[in-house]
């Protein structure tokens, strides 16, 4: 059975290219449009890894992760950064909220689907 | 007219033009913006939808090749050229997906230059707010004392748009970025 991987971005383009490419490796997609949506559907289904933008509306990704990490089925789910932020502090503030790593964008997809198999196989 | 009168007036008058040309222009300019963000995404919309398609086609093709070289005896170096060009479909196609994330980008420096232009319009709107209480009989003093309350307005104004204008965007390439795992 496939693996199921959340992917938060405010970005419908960013959405479209994380799902062809993580689909093409035979992962199932579940596409939210910022933190909100994805609390709200990684709720109705737990999934197999979170991957998430930063700054987006209503919820950014750092409040994502911490509520995630605060329910009792996401404290092992891999959670994944992926996000134009690049500086040390916002990944410190990402590995503080419980963050398992951080991938700048723009994404490779080969690159995309090699972490996301070493992570969750 | 005396002195301290002209002056008030022509502060005045400088003020509201600053306020009323700059408010004008920086609205055309914000309407640009916006709707170049709206022209974009469809765009990329448009760009993604062909690009999966052409990507389906692709694989149909080579299947197909697959499938009539299962029934005949093609040559060894054609089974490798078909091979070496299904290698650099994928190749291509990875890097177009990492070309294709630049809306994601740009939506976000338009983002933050519409933000500053809301509040450049922000403070023309002091400037414009300051000088209706500027009267022709206005005296020196209490220009200055105006003058100080816009400046301090102004300041205010450009420390609450620090709080709301979005981190700004670093990359200068569209190749893959740096990646860290926890």
């Amino acid at each position: 059975m496939a693996k199921t991987i959340l992917a938060v971005d405010d970005s419908g383009s960013l959405r479209q290219m994380v799902a062809f490419s993580l689909k093409a490796a035979g992962y199932e997609v579940i596409e939210a449009v910022d933190g909100q949506d994805g609390l709200d559907k990684a709720k109705k289904q737990t999934v197999d890894l979170v991957l998430t933008d930063q700054n987006m509306p209503r919820m950014d990704g750092l409040s994502l992760i911490k509520a995630l990490r605060g329910m009792t089925s996401y404290q092992r789910v891999p959670i994944l950064m992926l996000t134009t932020e690049s500086s040390d502090d916002m990944k410190a503030q990402g590995k503080a909220a419980g963050a398992n790593g951080w991938l700048v964008k723009p994404f490779d997809p080969a690159r995309l689907t090699e972490v996301v198999k070493k992570v969750i196989g | 007219m005396a002195p301290n009168e002209m002056m008030g007036s022509q502060v005045k008058c400088l003020l509201s033009g600053v306020s009323g040309h700059g408010d004008r222009h920086l609205a055309e300019v914000e309407t640009d913006l916006v709707q170049m963000n709206i022209l974009l995404g469809e765009a990329i919309k448009k760009l993604g939808a062909s690009f999966m398609a052409i990507h389906g086609a692709l694989c149909i093709q080579q299947e197909t090749v697959n499938l009539l070289l299962s029934g005949g005896t093609p040559a060894p170096e054609c089974v490798a050229r078909l091979e070496a060009i299904h290698g650099e479909i994928g190749q291509h196609v990875n890097a177009a997906v990492t070309g294709l994330q630049f809306q994601d980008m740009t939506s976000q420096l338009i983002g933050r230059m519409v933000t500053h232009l809301a509040g450049l319009r922000d403070v023309f709107g002091a400037l414009d707010s300051g000088s209706s209480n500027v009267l022709p009989e206005s005296g020196h003093e209490d220009i200055v004392t105006l003058l100080n309350s816009i400046n301090q307005m102004l300041a205010e104004r450009s420390v609450a748009l620090e709080g709301v204008v979005g981190k700004a965007v670093s990359q200068r390439h569209m190749e893959s970025g740096e990646i860290e795992l926890f």
